[in-house]
């Protein structure tokens, strides 16, 4: 049985408004279609402006998509309310692409990661749990008190996987998560993710540029094009054969890490 | 449908605001709880005493014994079939006296068109040439900045002291020729030129700091060509404020035409705002409105053809972004002008501004540093009052437009219509629809400057809240559980309300001399408060006489100017 189910998921932003007429729609996800089990791990690579963030937006229901539908666990998945969708926003978490630039700059570290805990009523001692998804992370009681500005990049990247990872969701969603972090920090990160897999059965799915990432973390790849999924395969098989011409692109354009790993 | 309601908010926003204003216009008379018939009685037989039969039989006579909806619903229908009702004083119809008075105005306004855009030509001239030799094109703009500074109504009064009274180079008063077109042009002219020219002069310099012309100026265009590509990139970002510079200009005519007795629509409607003659008034407002209305509508036309395309509801003007810490030495100038304000209130405040105790006229001495005015009051004291009494309303003016401009900032969709027509209305008429219903009082003028003040507030807010919307920490907020009304708190008030009130404070100055320039014409407090615009109005008479009389308030006032453009040069760095 799988937890998400997407069916024919389309989305386009509106562009630029004409002086006479209405604005043209640019198309970004055309007819999207998938299943994620529970647990699973999958990685979304694709070029930049293939859709990859739009999609992750779409399936965390923070705009309304055009068409096409979204279940969780059959329940169907659609923006309202906010306390309508609570129940979906307990079980699927989210890293938005630009962490620094997501955590509200009037709030200390504590504040941010304890918030989403309070708002959504999660039953357990927000203060707490925040503290230990902080630790969990590599953030000790010392950046409790800090403001964003007082961050570093990859401090903030941990905050705001901190933050997600504090509602014990049962999927994450992560949208490029260590690009533009070092090769050090960076396996730190991975590895607090695999970590949260195994121990929790956290099911995740993150975005990356770079191929190389996924291989390290997932499963499943699916590789996106122009909005379109055009290959959706265990990883280690697209490694090995990639059968599109654009994940051929890809792999070649990836670091030589790829190939030993 | 959703999407279709929410796309016909702003039209319907915009029809609902001039169905308002126009109910408001028709409903005057109405809520002015002025008796017509007793109006007309005392206009046309003096002081007889009324008696009941008589007031009946006008009331019958012109069709006044109705209710609030029915006098609406006829003067409505009469403006549609262009019959603006008759005179209450004359007995007249209304509309073609202001009709010829309205040509009179645009007359006016077209020769102070000229002056401004000569005044504008000239300050960018220096710029242009020194940007096609290919130097540092920052002027120091303390030419503009001065001229800025004056508004219409002291600048009137200043010119025809010195030219009309003192020099007789020009006729003080009347429209007979080109001789009386002179002074009155350029009391409306200069200002307004100072403006333009500042705006036009930033513009040219930072397109000159542009990467391409330098391109160009390699590939071998000639400087005619570069000037116009120059002007043509930045014409079009500045048609908003020229529009809003010319929508001033027809508030600061009013004035103009009052100090110089011209006979134009704006002097015909304070006329009638004196004389109580409300069916004159409701026509000169809505003539005014209109007039403002269609220079808004005009210059929003050709910014839209120069621009090619319509901008969105979230791209309203964006005012500059007010940014901290600009450097210590720009703060000289305001500094020195609070410190002399300061000196004046604290001079001024222990005396009396009331009572008249010295001999009409006296000539300022040691005890009387500024002289006696007219009544022989201490002008010394009377400015000094005033300081604090237009200054106070200007607080009170300034808090309430921060509070109505961030209200209605945060819904920009339905508040389009009235950010907009608010836009188009000077606050000489939004006092004129004040002074109509409740008659001439500091409350009104405060009322009637806080109900246009908000405008640029708003627009301001709503830029703002756009802009923090679009944040990626905002944008998360459903995912959080944080629900669209307990953002407002959380992200949206606290990224607006710091700019926001450092824009309101800016405008202070600006609305301290608004309400001078109301109690100026009559529609401010009344006699005898010591208002900076009362105490100018009242001296101007004796001005060959006693020249501190005129001087004092024309100075506070310019002080108060100076103030205000300096502020708003440290806000834009
Ligand atoms: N708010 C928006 N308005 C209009 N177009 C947008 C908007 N956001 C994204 N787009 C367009 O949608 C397309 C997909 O964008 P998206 O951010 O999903 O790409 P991406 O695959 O995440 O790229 P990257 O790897 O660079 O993050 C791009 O062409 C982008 O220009
Ligand atoms: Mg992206």
């Amino acid at each position: 049985m799988s937890f998400l189910t997407v069916r024919d998921l389309s989305h386009s932003y509106r562009g630029a408004r004409r002086m006479w007429g209405r604005a043209p729609d640019l198309p970004v996800l055309q007819s999207l279609s998938f299943d994620l089990a529970a647990g699973e791990r999958v990685g979304i690579v694709g070029m930049s402006g293939s859709g990859k963030s739009t999609l992750l937006r779409c399936l965390m229901a923070m705009g309304r998509p055009q068409s096409g539908e979204i279940r969780c666990n059959g329940r169907l998945v659609v923006m309202g309310r906010p306390a309508s969708l609570r129940w979906y926003r307990r079980v699927v978490q989210y890293v938005p692409q630009d962490p620094v630039a997501s955590l509200e700059p009037r709030m200390t570290v504590a504040q941010l990661v304890a918030e989403p805990l309070r708002r959504l009523r999660i039953d357990c001692d927000p203060q707490s749990r925040a503290q230990e998804a902080l630790e969990s992370v590599g953030l000790g009681s010392q950046y409790l008190s800090r403001r964003p500005d007082e961050l570093s990049g990859g401090q903030a990247q941990r905050v705001a996987i901190a933050r997600a990872i504090a509602m014990r969701p049962a999927f994450l969603m992560t949208d490029e998560p260590v690009s533009g972090l070092d090769m050090t920090v960076r396996a730190q990160v991975v590895q607090v993710l695999r970590d949260l897999s195994q121990t929790h059965g956290t099911g995740i799915v993150m975005v990356a540029h770079d191929i190389s990432v996924v291989a390290a973390l997932c499963s499943r790849t699916m590789v996106m094009e122009h909005g379109r999924i055009v290959e959706d395969r265990p990883t280690s098989e697209i490694l090995k054969a990639p059968h599109h011409p654009h994940t051929r692109q890809l792999l070649e354009a990836a670091p030589p890490l790829v190939a030993a790993a | 449908m959703m999407r279709i309601t929410r796309a016909a908010i702003p039209a319907l926003s915009r029809g609902i605001t001039l169905i308002a204003v126009m109910v408001l216009i028709g409903l005057l008379p109405w809520i002015s709880g002025r008796d017509p018939a007793l109006s007309i009685l005392r206009a046309r037989m003096g002081d007889q005493n009324p008696t009941p039969e008589t007031l009946a039989a006008i009331r019958q006579q012109l069709g006044l014994a109705l209710g609030p909806l029915d006098h609406l619903w006829n003067w409505l229908a009469g403006v549609f079939r262009g019959d603006f009702g008759t005179s209450w004083i004359s007995g007249a119809p209304v509309l073609p006296g202001l009709v010829q008075a309205l040509g009179v105005s645009l007359g006016l306004m077209a020769a102070a068109l000229a002056v401004a855009l000569f005044v504008a030509v000239a300050l960018c001239w220096p710029t242009m040439r020194r940007g096609l030799r290919g130097r540092d094109t920052r002027s120091s703009g303390v030419v503009a900045a001065c001229l800025t500074a004056l508004p219409e109504f002291m600048l009137s009064a200043v010119l025809l002291v010195v030219f009309a009274v003192w020099l007789r180079w020009f006729p003080p008063y009347g429209w007979h020729g080109a001789a009386n077109v002179v002074l009155p042009a350029l009391a409306l002219g200069l200002p307004a030129g100072g403006l333009l020219g500042r705006l036009l002069e930033n513009a040219i310099a930072a397109t000159f700091h542009e990467r391409w012309i330098a391109t160009w100026a390699v590939a071998g265009f000639g400087k005619g060509q570069i000037a116009r590509a120059v002007l043509r990139r930045s014409l079009p970002a500045l048609m908003p404020q020229i529009g809003m510079i010319i929508v001033a200009m027809t508030g600061g005519a009013i004035a103009v035409e009052q100090v110089f007795s011209i006979p134009g629509l704006g002097r015909a409607v304070l006329g009638a705002a004196s004389a109580q003659d409300l069916p004159a008034l409701q026509a000169g407002i809505l003539l005014l409105l209109v007039n403002a209305l269609f220079i808004g509508i005009v210059a929003n036309l050709i910014r839209i053809a120069l621009l090619g395309r319509a901008l969105e509801m979230g791209a309203m003007p964006v005012p500059q972004v007010l940014q901290a810490a600009p450097s210590r030495r720009l703060w000289i100038v305001p500094g020195v002008v609070s410190f002399l304000m300061l000196v004046l209130v604290v001079a001024g405040l222990p005396r009396d501004p009331f009572t008249s105790e010295y001999i009409r006229l006296q000539p300022p001495g040691l005890l009387l540093p500024l002289g006696a005015d007219g009544l022989g009051r201490d002008v010394l004291a009377r400015v000094a009052h005033g300081a604090v009494s237009t200054i106070g309303m200007a607080i009170v003016v300034t808090a309430a437009s921060f509070v109505i401009g961030i209200g209605m900032g945060l819904m920009p969709r339905l508040a389009i219509g009235p950010i907009e027509v608010t836009k188009a209305t000077p606050p000489t008429i939004a006092a004129l629809i004040v002074t109509a219903a409740m008659g001439p009082s500091a409350v009104g003028a405060v009322v009637a400057v806080s109900a246009v003040a908000w405008a640029p507030l708003a627009a301001h807010t709503a830029a703002l809240v756009t802009e923090t919307r679009a944040q990626p920490h905002v944008q998360i907020a459903p995912v959080l559980g944080v629900g669209p009304l307990q953002l407002l708190p959380r992200s949206i008030l606290p990224a607006i309300t710091g700019p926001v009130l450092r824009h309101a404070m800016l405008r202070l100055p600006g609305n301290a001399l608004a309400l001078a320039a109301l109690g100026f014409l009559g529609l401010g407090p009344k006699p005898p408060s010591p208002d900076w615009g009362l105490i100018l109005a009242d001296g101007l008479p004796y001005v060959e006489r006693a020249p501190f009389a005129v001087l004092a308030p024309v100075a506070a006032l310019a002080l108060m100017s100076v103030l205000g453009v300096s502020l708003a040069a440290l806000s834009r760095r």
